[in-house]
């Protein structure tokens, strides 16, 4: 017996089991895995700058964005305006930064909004049979049909301009992408053994969809999130340029990159700050989003 | 002893483009308290089938339990709805059941801890500093080393053993009367089917707790079952006391099953494994007489005309399918 458990002790020791597990916090390893490579601190960064532009606009804004300096329209580049004026004589770096709340706001909201909605008729869609499921996702079909653009077109036509209108038009079509992902991922997490060896312990259904199916459904919606917001700050300026936008003349990106386009090759800044800025934005909520799905996947944070 | 759960006269069909599958055709079977019942057959025979219809998890459509009785406590549980709350309170906390796949039958992105307090929550109405406790200490149970350490980790942070280990844990935190153990070591190598085994045996004498171990590997049985059941293609084909089974089979295809399995001490010399000839048959396509006929040594003329036959007694509580003595005939 005693050898027995001697034996027993050697394995354990050989198997490294005797020796203390160090303790861990999963959220500092969350952290560190998030700042632990360059590109996510990088989307981070840029991030915040423009979140704190946004709310320190006023503040920060060298000329009030509606202010006409006629005398001075499409000014190049000065120590006086920074990035030139366009063809009212208005600066475009006060334009620049009032805009960042708009097209800011424009983007989280719809994608918060359309991503919340769309994961709740995906999930429901994929854990109904028949007529729940055939419903919610007969309509998805129909809306996706349509190019999100055309849709929003429509809506924000038949609603008129400004700003909730333009969120509403453009909510409706991200939303339906959203249930279609969702409700594809869910469909086929919902085959995985450990969705059966949940019901077996006894998990109802709405368990069974929000601990079981819903975290594992993740990854990609977080990725469309971050995708979409650049997408929508491009679509409400396509709205913009079609007339159906926001109306002028708040200051919005992407009627900016319009407006300014005409004057191309006698003034590139005009259209080309606000394209800049568009970029970085899409850009740095994509690279935060990346370096959030491998930080909040327990899997890959093993890896990473 | 009380008898726990009686299922009677279980059919469960599939329906499909090529044709309906009988996957159980009037299966018998019951279990008492502390009791230990092994069911064999080979794949796809319709065990895990019987095992999922008993816990009503029978993906519907397109499968569909036709016809028979569960009893349970008195109760008859197919008159429960499937996704009801009766059949979600009988899931896991009376009847819990142990799957196949260690790796894939814990949730990836939950931890240990959260999936374990879980049940208990939902079946005992513990709090969640409670269930935690309880959680390490079932994890100690079932030998996880380290297990308020651990007990914070991930899935794929335990290897396969361990995860079968946190799901006989998981499986018995709520003391349920009857495990259920779902082929539990096919997936595991063979020093850790036998701990597995070990430590279920273990487990469900501790709580009283009767188990039903379903597998295709007769040396599991062997050692842990009291009574065995042998399925063939949707139905029992024999039935018995482990010792009559293994020192006296009867039906054709127990005989065969026991024949290819080798025993210490032979050789090649004294005897050659035997291997049952043949495939099962296409359970859409069933044949009016006996399902094993095409690759039974013993048939008679009988077995040609006449329908698969029921269980007959052959002795104190051993129950065959089959119209041959093959007592005689060996």
């Amino acid at each position: 017996m005693t050898g027995s458990s001697n034996s027993e002790a050697r394995l354990s020791a050989a198997a490294g089991w005797d020796r203390p597990v160090k303790k861990y916090s999963e959220f500092r390893r969350t952290v560190s895995v998030f700042f632990g490579r360059p590109l996510p601190v990088v989307g981070l960064v840029i991030i915040t700058i423009f979140i704190i532009i946004t709310i320190f606009g006023p503040w920060i804004a060298p000329y009030d964005p509606l202010d006409m300096d006629v005398m001075n329209s499409l000014a190049h580049p000065s120590s006086e305006h920074l990035l030139g004026t366009d063809e009212i004589g208005r600066d475009t770096l006060s334009r620049l930064i009032y805009g960042a709340r708009t097209s800011m706001f424009i983007g989280i909201v719809v994608i918060t909004v359309s991503t919340a909605i769309g994961v709740i008729l995906g999930l429901v869609a994929a854990n109904s049979t028949g007529a729940p499921h055939h419903i919610i996702m007969r309509i998805t079909d129909g809306l996706m049909a349509f190019p999100s653009i055309i849709l929003a077109l429509l809506i924000a036509g038949l609603l008129g301009g400004g700003l909730q209108n333009v969120i509403i038009a453009l909510t409706v079509g991200m939303i339906a992408p959203v249930i279609r992902i969702t409700c594809g991922m869910a469909l086929s997490v919902k085959e995985n053994d450990y969705v059966t060896a949940a019901r077996a312990m006894g998990a109802g259904n709405l368990n069974i969809m929000l601990t079981e199916i819903l975290p594992n459904c993740f990854a990609p919606i977080l990725v469309m999130m971050t995708m979409g917001i650049g997408a929508t700050i491009l679509a409400e300026a396509g709205l913009s340029f079609l007339g159906v936008g926001i109306i002028p003349p708040t200051p919005v990106w992407g009627r900016m990159v319009n407006d300014g386009y005409r004057y191309l090759l006698t003034n590139p800044e005009l259209s080309m700050a606000p394209g800049l800025a568009i970029m970085l934005v899409v850009f740095g909520f994509n690279m935060m989003g990346d370096g959030l799905r491998d930080a909040l996947d327990p899997r890959l944070r093993g890896v990473v | 002893m009380a008898v726990l759960l009686n299922v009677e006269n279980l059919k469960t069909y599939f329906h499909t483009y090529h044709g309906e599958v009988k996957a159980l055709d009037g299966v018998s079977f019951y279990i008492d308290q502390k009791e230990t019942i092994g069911i064999v057959g080979e794949s796809g025979c319709g065990k895990s089938v019987s095992m999922l219809s008993v816990m009503q998890l029978i993906p519907t459509p397109p499968g569909k339990i036709v016809d028979g009785k569960v009893i349970f406590e008195g109760q008859d549980l197919l008159k429960y709805e499937a996704k009801g709350d009766e059949m979600s309170s009988i899931r896991g906390g009376k009847i819990a059941m142990i799957f196949q796949e260690p790796m894939t039958s814990l949730n990836p992105v939950l931890t240990i801890c959260r999936q374990l307090t879980e049940t208990m929550e939902w079946h005992l109405n513990m709090d969640s500093q409670t269930a935690r406790k309880r959680a390490i200490e079932l994890l100690k149970l079932v030998g996880i080393p380290e297990a308020e350490n651990r007990i914070d980790a991930y899935p794929h942070q335990f290897s396969g053993g361990m995860r079968q280990r946190v799901m006989i844990a998981m499986a018995i935190s709520c003391n349920p009367k009857i495990l259920i153990a779902d082929e539990p070591t096919t997936a595991v190598d063979v020093t850790t089917q036998a701990q597995i085994l070990d430590l279920m045996k273990e487990m469900t004498e501790r709580f009283n707790t009767s188990l039903i171990i379903v597998t295709h590997n007769m040396g599991v049985v062997a050692r842990y079952a009291q009574r065995i059941y042998v399925m063939y293609a949707g139905r029992i084909v024999e039935s018995g006391l482990s010792d009559d089974i293994f020192d006296n089979p009867q039906h054709p295809y127990t005989i065969g099953l026991i024949d290819c399995v080798p025993q210490l001490g032979e050789t090649r010399s004294t005897r050659r494994l035997v291997p049952i000839t043949g495939v099962p048959p296409n359970l859409i396509d069933m044949p009016p007489t006996c399902a094993f006929l095409p690759r039974c040594k013993y048939q008679i003329d009988k077995c040609k005309s006449e329908p698969w036959p029921s269980l007959r007694p052959v002795g104190d509580q051993h129950y065959i399918s089959c119209y041959v003595n093959t007592r005689e005939k060996k």
